[in-house]
């Protein structure tokens, strides 16, 4: 009898170690917050739309898809030595770009993550219990940054997969690329919707996408769609709402300290002084490759002196945009032109990065009042922002005679004005001036290699994506 | 037959016997005598119960504890001497009353013990696939794991050593490899302890018992979720009833960089690099005679490479300088013994080895105490405890960034110190400084990195198991056991201010220090029953075991240092910190039943049913069974005219295992911090950072086992052969996901691989008596082929900087994949006869067409290797002769490539580093076209040569004379003076030397990248330690710079009281 005691004691013992089992095996992370119980409330969306914004880091950062097309592709700068894999970076530049370049997909993989994340906020906050106007607001914001980043995949790319919401790994290899009017007519749609809901710049909050944001932007849309019509009455909208004016020095609006100034549309939100918080890489991005300082710069968008030359004798906006070379420890001065916009003189230095405070527009008011004069043909608007500059005006006798047209005059005029802030291969793109203007810098250049390639792990992963016809 | 008809009829005896013999092949017949003797063993040892048995009588008896015995039997009968570890003999009396015999260990060693699973199981009675390995095939040997002595001695189970670094855990791969993305690291059981991806290195070698591989399903279904991979089981020594045995091993050793790589001297760098820049200023249009003046910074080249080259002489080889002649030393004393109730062993063990890389060391205390105790008759308890403490300072193992390949990348004209004593031209004080004019001169100095930095990391380990055994019925059992193992790591960092201007960059001091802590406890309770019923014997087991683990990080860094002078980070300001925890916990009920008839016929049933935390919610279980049979022919009747084939056994099996070395929140969506700011305050944002999956289920193999046993000519030659088939299904996949999902990859359970493959184990002796001879063989072949992938069969294609790797249906995992490079193009007309890129020149690379379409693009890319050998193989002889014992072992490995990502550095130009001493015989005009292999160096690189391609890709076949081991007994009769029981002597040498066509890497073995395992820490911080390989285990066999692996030569004495 005692025997079998034992044995019921152990079985007993089993039964009621099992018992526990279910709670046992259900662990949740503990350093990593889960989705799962997330994206219900106003404050999960606030993180979730912060982080949203975020995904701009990427797509705008010194070394980021933007700078590698608007700039390095047009005819401003160039890189020398530059960090990392070098042979796929020259690609951008020399026009040799081949499918498997590193740099294509790493940008391809920008843009789409960062899709995914405002896409899931558009997603999650549709059935979300939260207030109307807060709903409008966040779509707004999330849609304006949808738009502009289809905008800038769409002159990148050419036709491009849409995705408007959350897919799966299945759904997604039915997806294919747009034609080039769907994603327009996507961005266009967008914007409208964010320029009806967004508040203006005053009652938006500094960073925050407004109102006015969303009609430069599609001014500017309509302007490369060839729509001049609608491009002129949302730019003039902008013009007309009274939260915006030129900064009466260019100098002051490159300085550290200045953000969020009533010349800025969409600005990108840095904060300098400490590693915790996202720093300013810009002035380090553009910094020649060497550590001479104490930071080591990387070398992207070294100044060509074709750039240096563009600029009017006089035109102080040169000195206020290009920097002419460093001294380092010895004190030996290294002549090198690169670009100066985005330099925070008192910035401390954290682990060779200098942590810099400048903030970066994606819009302002000189972009838009340029953009007018190329939608009007009127150059008021250009003559604003020359005679803040302090350079004659377009129509006067000591205006250059060599920019006799209007057209002219706004390319010349949008070249110096906003050098450097990854325009430049846009502007010549949707005036299609690209081909002769880049030609005759010596790039070889064709209309096909306009688009840069699919990368090939894309077509590896999906043999129905197309790739573009110079590759 | 058994006719004493001699004693009857004695007058007719020899004729009667004559005929007897001419008939019946009888025994002799012979009056009966007393015999007396006694039995040793091999070494003079008596050797206690052995049965002394009349051969075909049942008369007989045993040995006494002096190996002395005595008992009546006929003069002219035979003898049979037997007992479970000696060779049977059998001895004829003729009549003498004296014999005295030495017994031979047994290599029929069908009732030798084998650890298995929750158990053991005589030899007789695996059903199978399991390799055991006693202490000692790796006693002598001089590393600090196991695991590497077993290399090249176990078929089925290849053993490489990607890095040579003291320390350093070789990567263990059982038959073949078993997943795409999960782990593959097989499961390690110390003393019935499942441990995952457990240290190795945490258990001294010597305290070692035995250690047995489970190769296939059946036998690692036990292990259910975690045996597809196979299992390793340790077990710790414990001590026998009898006197007090104290053990006493010294040894030491010194350790060299067996083969150096040869890179470029100062001269050959000088023109090297000028030619790269000429050749890039020509491709411009420019004149090689053309100064600095006209050319742009890029291709500026420094004034003394031109003028007076030679006064950089041969420079400095930076090899010499990281490198070292270093010694170990290696003391270890241990203490076992016992009574009939209470057995022990206590050991105590320190390492200290200086590595061969500067200022690197590796020390080990290790401290065991087993002990075990039987209360009453029916309780039984005991405890095993293991504490081992690691202090070490390692470095070179973590590829490209890393000291030794910095050091390697480093330009040679660089003398060691400046004429002020620092250690880089960096110094604005030097004369060197003049170089900081030209971006692409490199130099960090090891010392920058070594003498300039004061770190070190120091560990604690301590595995416990307490276990309670109770025999309720007298063959019921009852086990419980609960065990610990608490690990605990520290590291500190401190680098000098300016670190002597001997970096690439002149830095400010700055330090950090880390913490991790794991936690592992497990609760194991079991019932075993046994019975026999006539000649049916049957054994049950069921058990139910839990096991949770949490696993902890810390990190702080600090910078802002006054001085150099005080380390720690008190001293500086904090910049950075964080904590991170982990964990995951496991419930598994197990069962198994074994049973056979007449000790002939086998059969065994397992199931396993495992419950895990990482899994999804729909799939937290998993049932794993498994079946096999065995069938011991030689023991049938029929088989008993066949006197050659001493024993012969068939093996047949079929199991189920799964693999769960997955990230813990694999299942899980997580969200990760990306903050954004607004005006002047920085805000919290979350997003998404992986995609939630309740259907993430175990990854399954099913296993297919055929083996045989054989032991022929009275087990002079023996051996076995296994078959097996494998196929794993709902793979752990990180998946790459067209990145329009906003994700590059999602852990999903998909697809099907096989592996089949064959294994073969020979033993031969040679030569027998006192001239011994034997040698053991093994070989293994293994075929890895890829079934089915995800939607659509999609290549899953990964790519680390410039290596890529791809896994594509029909093929083995991970083939490298890029284009094919046919020598260099010697002159014009050969470029213009081929299809070629359009930079392409005379001197550039010949790419050839693969697809023929009289194009070079990205569709020329083709499978250029693999790092899986077509089959490994191992054999090692051993001559004994009186006291000396002499032993050799070679290692081979045919058939894998190597890919080495360092060409990008070191065989191609790259920015100023030094360069491989084997391109120097590159294409430098059409009548001095080199090698016909190595391009022109080109600064603007020219064609697809920075692209991956052949030339990047190596035979990683070897031969390496893998050990060689000499050691002398003293002889017994010296010993017993000295009170000893037995002293010996030895000399052992590893790595000895190796044939291979890898030449720019130390050793065709080396990996940078470690197997896939997903520790807490990587899963929180995201960050891998070399290159960015998103799944490191498939970039196997791809070198982006490695720790040499050294040649080590120890002497040693073993004295045993």
């Amino acid at each position: 009898m005692n025997k079998f005691k034992h044995i019921l004691a152990v079985c007993l013992t089993g039964m009621v170690m099992s018992s526990c089992s279910d709670s046992f095996l259900q662990l949740a992370p503990v350093s990593n917050p889960n989705a799962g119980n997330f994206f219900k409330t106003k404050a999960d969306f606030d993180l979730a739309s912060n982080a949203a914004y975020a995904t701009l880091y990427t797509i705008y950062n010194p070394e980021g898809p933007v700078s590698y097309t608007g700039e390095l592709m047009g005819d401003n700068v160039t890189i020398l030595n530059i960090s990392g894999n070098m042979a796929d970076k020259w690609q951008f530049r020399d026009y040799t770009l081949a499918p498997a370049n590193t740099m294509v997909y790493q940008f391809w993989q920008d843009f789409y993550r960062s899709l995914y994340n405002i896409n899931i906020v558009l997603d999650k906050i549709e059935t979300a219990d939260v207030d109307a106007a807060y709903k409008d607001k966040v779509k707004g914001e999330m849609m304006f940054l949808r738009s502009l980043y289809y905008f800038q995949m769409v002159q990148i790319w050419g036709e491009i997969p849409l995705v408007t919401k959350p897919i799966t790994a299945e759904e997604s290899y039915g997806v294919l690329r747009s034609p080039v009017t769907e994603v327009y007519a996507q961005i266009v749609k967008d914007l409208q919707f964010a320029a009806s809901k967004l508040p203006l710049a005053s009652a938006a909050g500094a960073g925050k996408v407004s109102k006015g944001a969303a009609q430069a932007l599609l001014g500017k849309v309509y302007l490369t769609m060839g729509d001049k019509t609608n491009a002129a009455t949302a730019l003039k909208e902008v013009v007309n709402s009274g939260q915006y004016q030129l900064l009466p020095s260019y100098a002051t609006l490159w300085d550290a300290k200045t953000k969020n100034t009533k010349e800025s549309i969409f600005e990108i939100q840095y904060l300098g002084g400490s590693s915790t918080a996202p720093f300013s890489d810009y002035y380090l991005g553009f910094f020649p490759n060497s550590n001479a300082l104490g930071f080591y710069g990387s070398g992207m968008n070294q100044v060509v002196d074709d750039t240096w030359n563009e600029y009017e004798t006089g035109d102080a906006r040169r000195v206020a945009s290009i920097d002419t070379g460093f001294t380092d420890a010895k004190g030996t001065f290294t002549k090198v032109k690169f670009p100066k916009k985005w330099q925070d003189k008192t910035a401390p230095i954290i682990g060779q990065r200098i942590a810099a405070n400048n903030n970066f527009m994606v819009l302002r008011y000189a972009d838009v009042l340029l953009l007018l004069t190329e939608a009007t043909g009127d150059a008021q608007y250009l003559n604003q922002v020359r005679k803040r500059a302090g350079v004659p005006e377009f129509g006067t006798a000591a205006y250059p005679s060599k920019y006799s047209t209007i057209e002219a005059a706004t390319e010349h005029e949008r070249r110096v004005e906003l050098a450097f802030e990854f325009q430049r291969w846009f502007d010549l793109k949707r005036t299609n001036r690209a081909l002769t203007v880049l030609a005759a810098k010596g790039k070889s250049v064709s209309q096909a290699k306009l688009l840069i390639p699919i990368p090939n792990v894309v077509r590896d992963q999906n043999g129905k994506i197309t790739q573009n016809a110079g590759y | 037959m058994n006719l004493y008809l001699p004693c009857l009829y004695p007058k007719y005896s020899r004729y009667i016997s004559f005929v007897l013999l001419l008939f019946c092949f009888s025994q002799a017949i012979g009056q009966n005598r007393t015999v007396t003797g006694k039995i040793t063993d091999e070494t003079g040892k008596p050797v206690p119960g052995v049965s002394i048995v009349v051969k075909s009588t049942t008369t007989g008896t045993i040995s006494n504890a002096e190996g002395a015995y005595n008992l009546s039997a006929p003069e002219n009968a035979t003898l049979v001497f037997s007992s479970v570890s000696y060779e049977t003999q059998e001895i004829a009396i003729n009549k003498r009353s004296i014999i005295n015999i030495s017994l031979l260990p047994s290599s029929k060693i069908l009732n030798e013990v084998v650890v298995v699973g929750y158990g053991t199981q005589s030899k007789r009675a695996v059903t199978g696939a399991v390799a055991s390995i006693n202490n000692k095939q790796f006693q002598d040997r001089s590393f600090s794991n196991v695991a590497q002595s077993l290399a090249g001695q176990v078929a089925g189970v290849n053993i490489s050593q990607a890095q040579g670094a003291p320390g350093s855990s070789p990567f263990i791969k059982i038959r073949g490899v078993s997943s795409i993305t999960a782990g593959t690291n097989p499961l390690l059981v110390v003393d019935g302890v499942p441990l995952e991806n457990f240290n190795l290195n945490m258990i001294n070698p010597q305290d070692i018992e035995s250690v047995e591989v489970l190769k296939d399903a059946s036998s690692a279904a036990i292990y259910g979720s975690r045996g597809s991979s196979g299992v390793v089981i340790v077990t710790t020594k414990l001590g026998k009833a009898g006197k007090p045995s104290v053990s006493v091993n010294l040894e030491y050793g010194s350790q060299k960089v067996a083969r150096q790589i040869e890179m470029m001297d100062a001269q050959q760098f000088i023109r090297t690099y000028v030619d790269a820049k000429n050749n890039a200023w020509i491709a411009a249009g420019g004149k090689a005679t053309d100064g600095n003046a006209l050319r742009p910074t890029l291709l500026k080249i420094p004034e003394d490479f031109l003028t007076n080259p030679q006064q950089f002489g041969a420079g400095t080889n930076w090899q010499d300088v990281m490198f070292r002649t270093a010694p170990m030393y290696n003391g270890q004393i241990s203490v076992s013994g016992g009574t009939e109730k209470t057995q022990y062993m206590f050991s105590g063990a320190y390492l200290d080895q200086t590595a061969i890389l500067d200022m690197n060391y590796y020390k080990r205390l290790a401290l065991r105490s087993n002990v075990k105790t039987m209360v009453t008759d029916k309780l039984t308890i005991g405890l095993n405890l293991g504490v081992t403490s690691i202090f070490d300072r390692t470095e070179g193992t973590k590829g490209k960034s890393d000291v030794i390949s910095l050091g390697l990348q480093s330009n040679p004209h660089f003398p060691v110190y400046n004429e002020n004593g620092n250690l880089g031209y960096r110094d604005p004080n030097s004369t060197w400084f003049r170089f900081t004019a030209f971006g692409d001169m490199n130099l960090w100095h090891p010392y920058s990195l070594t003498r300039e930095v004061d770190k070190g990391t120091k560990s604690f380990n301590t595995l416990g198991t307490a276990y309670l055994e109770y025999n309720i019925l007298k063959n019921l059992k009852f086990r419980t056991s609960l065990s610990g193992n608490l690990f605990n790591t520290r590291n500190h960092f401190y680098w000098n201010d300016k670190q002597k201007y001997g970096y690439s960059a002149v830095l400010a001091a700055q330090a950090n220090a880390g913490n991790s802590y794991m936690f592992n406890w497990l609760s194991e309770n079991t019932l075993t029953y046994d019975k026999q019923i006539g000649d049916h014997s049957l054994t049950g087991l069921i058990g139910y075991t839990s096991q949770k683990q949490r696993d902890e990080t810390m990190y702080v860094a600090a910078n802002n240092f006054p001085n150099d002078l005080v380390h720690t980070l008190n001293a500086g300001t904090v910049t950075a910190g964080n904590t991170t925890a982990s964990e995951w916990s496991l419930l598994s009920y197990i069962a198994r039943l074994q049973y056979n008839f007449n000790n002939r016929y086998f059969l065994t049933g397992t199931i396993r049913r495992d419950g895990m935390s990482r899994f999804g919610d729909n799939n937290k279980w998993g049932y794993f069974p498994s079946v096999s049979a065995g069938w011991l022919i030689s023991d049938e009747a029929f088989m008993s005219s066949l006197k050659n084939i001493n024993n012969l056994k068939l093996r047949v099996s079929y199991g189920v295992t799964g693999n769960n070395q997955i990230p813990n929140y694999g299942a899980v969506s997580l969200l990760a911090a990306s903050n954004y700011v607004y005006g002047s305050t920085m805000n919290n944002g979350l997003r998404v950072s992986s995609i939630a999956n309740p259907n993430l289920k175990w990854e399954k193999t099913n296993m297919f086992n055929l083996g045989l046993d054989v032991g022929i000519l009275n087990n002079r030659i023996s051996g076995s052969v296994e078959f097996y088939n494998s196929l794993t299904r709902d793979m752990l996949l990180f998946v790459p996901v067209p990145d329009i999902t906003g994700f590059s990859s999602q852990l999903t359970n998909i697809g099907k691989m096989r592996n089949r493959g064959i294994e073969l184990n020979i033993s031969t002796k040679n030569t027998v008596g006192e001239f011994k001879w034997t040698t053991d063989f093994n070989f293994s072949r293994n075929r890895n082929k890829v079934l089915q992938l995800g939607s659509g069969n999609a290549p899953i294609q990964y790519v680390d900087n410039v290596v890529t790797v791809r896994t594509e249906v029909g093929q083995p995992v991970s083939n490298f994949y890029g284009y094919i490079f046919d020598g260099v193009f010697k002159n014009q007309a050969e470029v213009d006869a081929y299809p070629h890129h359009a930079s392409t020149t005379p001197g550039d690379p010949k790419v050839r067409d693969v697809n023929g379409d009289g194009k070079i693009t990205d569709a020329d890319r083709t499978i250029i290797g693999n790092n899986q050998p077509d089959f490994i193989a191992g054999m090692t002889n051993t001559f004994t002769y009186k006291g000396f014992d002499l032993s050799f072992m070679l290692q081979g490995s045919y058939g894998g490539e190597i890919a080495n990502n360092n060409i990008r550095y070191l065989g191609t130009w790259d920015n100023g580093r030094n360069f491989y001493a084997s391109m120097y015989n590159y294409w430098r005009s059409e009548s001095d076209p080199g090698d016909g292999i190595h391009f022109k160096p080109n600064v603007s690189y020219q064609g697809l040569q920075k692209q991956f391609s052949s030339y990047w890709v190596s035979d990683a076949s070897f031969l390496r004379m893998k050990n060689i081991r000499v050691s002398y007994a003293i002889p017994s009769k010296l010993l017993s003076k000295m009170n000893m029981k037995s002293a010996r002597v030895y000399v052992n040498a590893e790595n000895v030397f190796i044939l291979s066509k890898y030449k720019d890497g130390y050793d065709p073995e080396n990996t940078t990248y470690g197997t896939t395992s997903y520790s807490s820490s990587m899963e929180t911080s995201g960050s891998y330690t070399s290159g960015n390989a998103p799944v490191p285990g498939a970039f196997q066999g791809v070198d982006y710079g490695s720790y040499p692996l050294p040649r080590v030569i120890t002497v040693g004495v073993k004295v045993d009281f």
